[in-house]
């Protein structure tokens, strides 16, 4: 049932030739006889050719992040809401709905997408749009990043970052030839940019910007992008933060960056209550030490830590699990990303390679300056940690990634294990 | 197209490295150093916040005298703490702020402002509130946790003691007082503050973010240690004694600079009482007692009056028993003559001559007798009764100045007792070189300096049979329980002169108090030894034109076997009377009246005092006349009737009030004649037997105080005054003494 594969000219192409250029051509045989003779996995007709290890380790991040969510958030939920099981039982239920479409994703071929390319980037501007224009809270001042559809919101963001990697790559694929011209290289991504920009700035949703831009980096530098660009886009934001600056608009964005680190060296009254929540984390992580104070005893989750579900849960797992488990717990991240990212250069054709690597690097990115904030290397500036942070579109878009990257390992060039 | 699919292959291996390992390595560093380097540290702030740390105040020992009469003593009371951080509105913070204000009785803008302080979690509202505001607030906690979850930790009560002293003003400059964190600031409660203080205890709990405990099963607790009580040597009764004669002192002899008794137990040297007056209310120490200076300052502003305050203060706790030194005048009559029959440089067997004045050096100046008519040829012994200065110079010389003046420093005269009270001063000897006007001036107590505290103390030593003892006010120190900790030991520092020395030295102090110039001090029935003193404050008087005097007895008793001395002290008299005859003895009679008998000091009365001693009155009321009047017969007295019934309603004296064996008892036998009054007739400058008889012509009691059984003593004072109307029957002592001069006056 997989056999018929939609390509489009360009990629089937490439793919064909790509599969010869191989030194071990094994999988040129159709992947779903192939599938079919590997009879250890018949029982499960669901797996047929997907990379289990790299289920195994999604499986592993996001059964790890539920507990420790869970962990993290019971004495705030319970404080908030009166229900232990406020965050994690609405948690499950987005990973539920996460599983399903992951799975129904790894079986949706992915050249699909070529068409969906342009059409999720519109889908996620007018989002960010409609977010915008909907009041979506009764404090006009607080920042607008989610679209209430009833019952849960959809935060606007968590869709864009998918559409600019999906769109990129789509883009990549078509004009790879022309991706060192400026005109096909540069002049797109910054017309994008600048849109989806000027969307999130008035939300505003400062790291928002900063994660797309670098997953617009991310996609130029993988579709060849001569590294002279990159340069040239570093004096661009450099020129677009002063801008802000100039404007002063940047009030909301300036009190996140007030007192970065400088937590631990409050001065002022004011300070101390800015600095609270990164404060607060640094104590959290200290106290784990190398062993931790044991899973369900940190301390600091009981309203010391405001949100303790959100961005800063990774505190808490560091607290509670200590050095030794937050290194086991990276290492896990680690793994997933370098799995998926190793199935993924393999992919078939170009666009399955630019898809595939630009997802699981914008997982890769986010862990790295999820924990760089709370550790207060980086401004506190609200990014939340793949499969550990509270969050429905979060999680829900992330396993829908996923699901696409377990499609793309149906067909890459890798020994299935 | 092979190109570009081994680029992106190429590309995204080397992002995945730059991912991994600069990304995650700088993760892993930074984790490192926080968990591992930094890690202790933080965990530390953590617990910080976590744990909530109470002080559990301990409670302070009380002061008790040596019957265990409480002088100071602690109680329990709050401070209210409130926690603005908890509040969530505006209106929540004007309704707490409301309601604290009355309830506490303080301005709702003062509450409100503290309570403004909203990332605050520690504003002091009010300190030391007794139960009853205490139980108010409890209720209105309770009312707001029900209304507002939130504001279940916004008051706290935390505990803390005040301090109490029952008798106000009573042994104060012994006592002495604490400060506003409950330290002792002066007196004994600054010299014991580490007995009395204890040990806080702490409750360490772990609270969540908003200060509620946490579901950990963790809580800390450190008992508090009480603080150790402390029993004085002091007894309330001597004390009590020796205020309310001073007291009375300051009011007849107009003195103005304050007035010093000190009571001690010569063989132990624990001091029985410490007067020191004016004194002022413990539990107002920072009020001005002195009426007088209290409204001068009223009258003053801004520094002027901040520096005066703090002057009037440091005089006002200033204990003058041990910090103010003076010149000892002829009191330290007694040390010379010690040092002199000791040294064996005049024996009871010299004479002096006294011709009224004496020139010491060749060339000096003549230094004045008292008596400038001169006292004539005196033997040794004469010679103190007479305080006679001549004869003392003489002395002196005899003795010479090196011998002097080890007898200065073995007396303890120059350096501190040891007493344990703070503060304690240390009296001056000449300074170097020393001359011949010197040792004549020092001989007979002028020129050298002492504080009240050596004075008695070396007054002890020649009671006690020549031992300088060390003095000291606290007996024993207790535990929480009531058990015995410490017990302070008498500490004989050394023995100064022989016991021989000392007991005709005794003796001669007891002629002196019988017969001498130290006679206004007489105790009928005791055998007091004595001998006073009159100084010039040289250099020190109010004013540079005005001659400022300090008047002083010192005495002991009884001389057979001494057990207690007594030093009184009248800084600055100035009514008519300033000398230590006129104004310290009566006073010393006065306090040794009461204390002996109290002490339980055996009467060993002549035959003439006996007509004089005082008789216990018996109870007579709801005897008919007949009975009444027999009864009082048997039991010495004259019986007199007022009013016309037959059985008596009212008696005066009361029943177990004290007149002298002979006196009147008057009956009353209606209702109505108890408003039946005689006028006191004025009985100063009479001889004993017109006295009785004035007495018994107004119907009037009179008890004798003084030598009386001297011949042609006269009464110089009576305790009511004349011309006040008092029932009949009524006590009326009289005081006996002379108006001998008995100093030098430099």
């Amino acid at each position: 049932m997989y056999t018929n594969y939609d390509l489009d000219k360009f990629s089937s192409t490439d793919a064909k030739t790509n599969v010869k250029a191989e030194k071990k051509p094994v999988k040129s045989i159709p992947l779903s006889r192939q599938a079919r003779t590997k009879k250890k996995f018949r029982f499960l007709s669901i797996g047929e050719g997907l990379d289990f290890v790299f289920l195994l380790s999604i499986a592993g991040v996001l059964i790890i992040g539920l507990i420790m969510m869970f962990s993290a958030s019971y004495p705030y939920a319970y404080h908030r809401y009166g229900n232990s099981y406020y965050f994690i039982s609405r948690q499950i239920g987005f990973a539920g709905i996460g599983i399903v479409i992951m799975f129904a994703l790894s079986y949706f071929d992915y050249h699909h997408l070529h068409f969906w390319a342009p059409v999720s980037l519109a889908v996620a501007w007018l989002l960010m749009l409609l977010v915008l224009i909907i009041p979506s809270g009764s404090d006009p001042d607080a920042p607008k990043r989610w679209l209430n559809i009833g019952f849960f919101g959809i935060q606007a963001s968590e869709v864009c970052k998918f559409a600019l990697i999906l769109f990129f790559a789509n883009w990549g694929s078509i004009y790879y030839k022309k991706m060192h011209t400026i005109k096909y290289g540069v002049i797109p991504a910054l017309g994008v940019l600048a849109v989806t920009g000027i969307l999130l700035y008035a939300e505003p949703h400062y790291s928002g910007i900063v994660i797309c831009l670098l997953i617009v980096a991310v996609m130029l530098f993988l579709s060849g992008l001569p590294f002279k660009y990159f340069i040239a886009a570093g004096v661009f934001v450099a020129a677009a933060v002063s801008l802000m600056a100039v404007t002063g608009k940047l009030t909301y964005a300036m009190s996140r960056l007030d007192g970065w680190g400088q937590a631990l060296e409050y001065t002022t009254n004011e300070m101390w209550q800015t600095t609270w929540q990164t404060r607060n984390s640094l104590y959290a992580i200290g106290s784990g030490g190398l062993l931790g104070m044991g899973f369900g005893q940190s301390r600091q989750k009981y309203l010391y830590l405001p949100e303790p579900q959100n961005d800063f849960v990774f505190a808490i797992v560091c607290e509670e699990l200590g050095l030794i488990g937050a290194l086991v717990i990276l290492a896990l991240f680690g793994f997933l990303v370098f799995r998926g990212i190793r199935i993924c250069k393999e992919a078939k054709d170009m666009f399955g390679r630019l898809l595939g690597v630009g997802l699981m690097a914008q997982i890769g990115l986010q862990v790295v300056l999820n924990i760089l904030v709370i550790t207060d290397w980086l401004p506190n500036t609200g990014i939340s940690l793949p499969f550990f942070s509270y969050g429905g579109s979060s999680l829900i878009m992330l396993l829908a990634q996923m699901g696409i990257v377990l499609n793309i390992s149906r067909t890459a060039n890798i020994q299935k294990e | 197209m092979e190109n570009v699919l081994a680029g992106i292959k190429k590309r995204s291996t080397i992002l995945l490295i730059l991912i991994l390992a600069l990304g995650f390595g700088s993760i892993v560093c930074r984790l490192f150093y926080l968990q591992i380097i930094q890690g202790e540290e933080l965990s530390q702030k953590a617990v910080d916040q976590q744990l909530s740390d109470t002080t559990v105040s301990a409670k302070r020992g009380s002061i008790l005298d040596r019957n265990g009469n409480t002088l100071a003593s602690s109680a329990s009371v709050w401070k209210v703490i409130l926690a603005p951080a908890y509040f969530e509105n505006d209106k929540q913070r004007k309704y707490v702020s409301q309601e604290l204000a009355s309830i506490l009785g303080l301005r709702e803008e003062d509450v409100y402002e503290l309570a403004s302080n909203s990332n605050s979690y520690y504003q002091t509202v009010k300190r030391r509130i007794e139960s009853d505001e205490r139980d108010k607030i409890l209720a209105f906690v309770d009312k707001l946790s029900q209304q507002y979850e939130r504001l279940t930790n916004v008051i706290v009560l935390e505990e803390d003691f005040k301090r109490y002293y029952p008798y106000n003003d009573f042994a104060a400059a012994v006592i002495g007082f604490t400060g506003s964190d409950g330290q002792g600031l002066s007196g004994i409660e600054f010299q014991y503050d580490s007995y009395l203080t204890g040990t806080p205890g702490r409750i360490i709990t772990e609270n969540n973010g908003w200060g509620t405990t946490m579901p950990f099963e963790y809580q800390q607790k450190e008992d508090a240690h009480d603080g150790n009580s402390l029993v004085l040597t002091i007894d309330e009764t001597v004390q009590h004694f020796l205020e309310k004669y001073l007291k009375q002192g300051i009011i007849d002899y107009k003195v103005v600079e304050g007035a010093v008794a000190v009571c001690v137990n010569v063989k132990t040297g624990e001091v029985l009482g410490m007067a020191v007056e004016n004194s002022f209310d413990l539990n107002n120490p920072y009020e001005i007692a002195d009426e007088n200076a209290a409204k001068e300052l009223e009258k003053l502003t801004g520094q002027a009056k901040d520096e005066r305050m703090t002057e009037l203060l440091a005089k006002q706790w200033r204990n003058k028993a041990i910090s103010d030194t003076y010149y000892p005048g002829s009191v330290f009559k007694v040390i010379t003559a010690s040092a002199v029959l000791e040294e064996n440089a005049g024996s009871l067997s010299s004479t002096y001559n006294c011709s009224g004045s004496y020139i010491p050096y060749e060339g000096e100046k003549a230094i004045n007798c008292h008596n400038t008519a001169g006292h004539g040829t005196q033997t040794f012994a004469e010679a103190l009764c007479n305080s006679c200065n001549p004869a003392f110079m003489q002395m002196g010389q005899a003795l010479g100045m090196q011998k002097y003046w080890e007898y200065f420093q073995s007396f303890g005269f120059n350096s501190r007792t040891g007493i344990d009270l703070p503060g304690e001063g240390v009296g001056l000897f000449f300074a170097e070189p020393w001359g011949p006007v010197d040792l004549a001036i020092g001989s007979f107590g002028q020129g050298v300096s002492v504080t009240p505290i050596e004075m008695v103390t070396a007054v002890s030593a020649v009671a006690n049979g020549g031992n300088l003892v060390k003095p000291y006010l606290v007996k024993q120190i207790l535990d929480d329980k009531g058990n015995v900790v410490e017990t302070n030991e008498p500490v004989i520092k050394r023995q100064v002169i022989s016991k021989d020395t000392a007991e005709k030295i005794a003796e001669i102090m007891e002629k002196n108090a019988t017969e001498g110039t130290a006679k206004n001090g007489y105790v009928a029935g005791y055998r007091i030894a004595g001998k006073t003193g009159t100084s010039e404050k040289i250099g020190n008087s109010r004013k540079p034109n005005v001659k400022d005097y300090i008047a002083s007895y010192c005495g002991f008793a009884p001389a057979d076997d001494p057990q207690i001395a007594l030093l009184v002290y009248f800084d600055t008299p100035t009514g008519e009377a300033y000398y230590g005859s006129q104004v310290a003895a009566p006073v010393f009679a006065g306090i040794m009246s009461e204390i002996c008998p109290y002490l339980g000091i055996e009467t060993q009365y002549t035959e003439e005092e006996l007509e004089y001693v005082d008789t216990v009155a018996g109870n007579y009321l709801s005897m008919t006349l007949e009975e009444a009047g027999q009864k009082a017969i048997q039991d010495g007295f004259e019986p007199f009737v007022c009013g016309e019934g037959n059985n008596v309603v009212a008696q005066v004296p009361q029943a177990g009030s004290k007149i002298p064996r002979g006196g009147r008892v008057v009956l009353f036998t209606t209702q109505n004649s108890t408003s039946e009054t005689t006028i006191v007739p004025d009985m100063v400058g009479m001889s004993v037997e017109q006295v009785n008889e004035t007495a018994a012509e107004y119907n009037i009691n009179v008890s004798f105080s003084g030598s009386v059984e001297q011949e042609g003593i006269l009464s110089y004072a009576q305790s009511i005054n004349p011309r006040e109307r008092v029932a009949p029957g009524t006590v009326v002592t009289v005081y006996f003494g002379n108006n001998d001069i008995d100093d030098t006056v430099m």
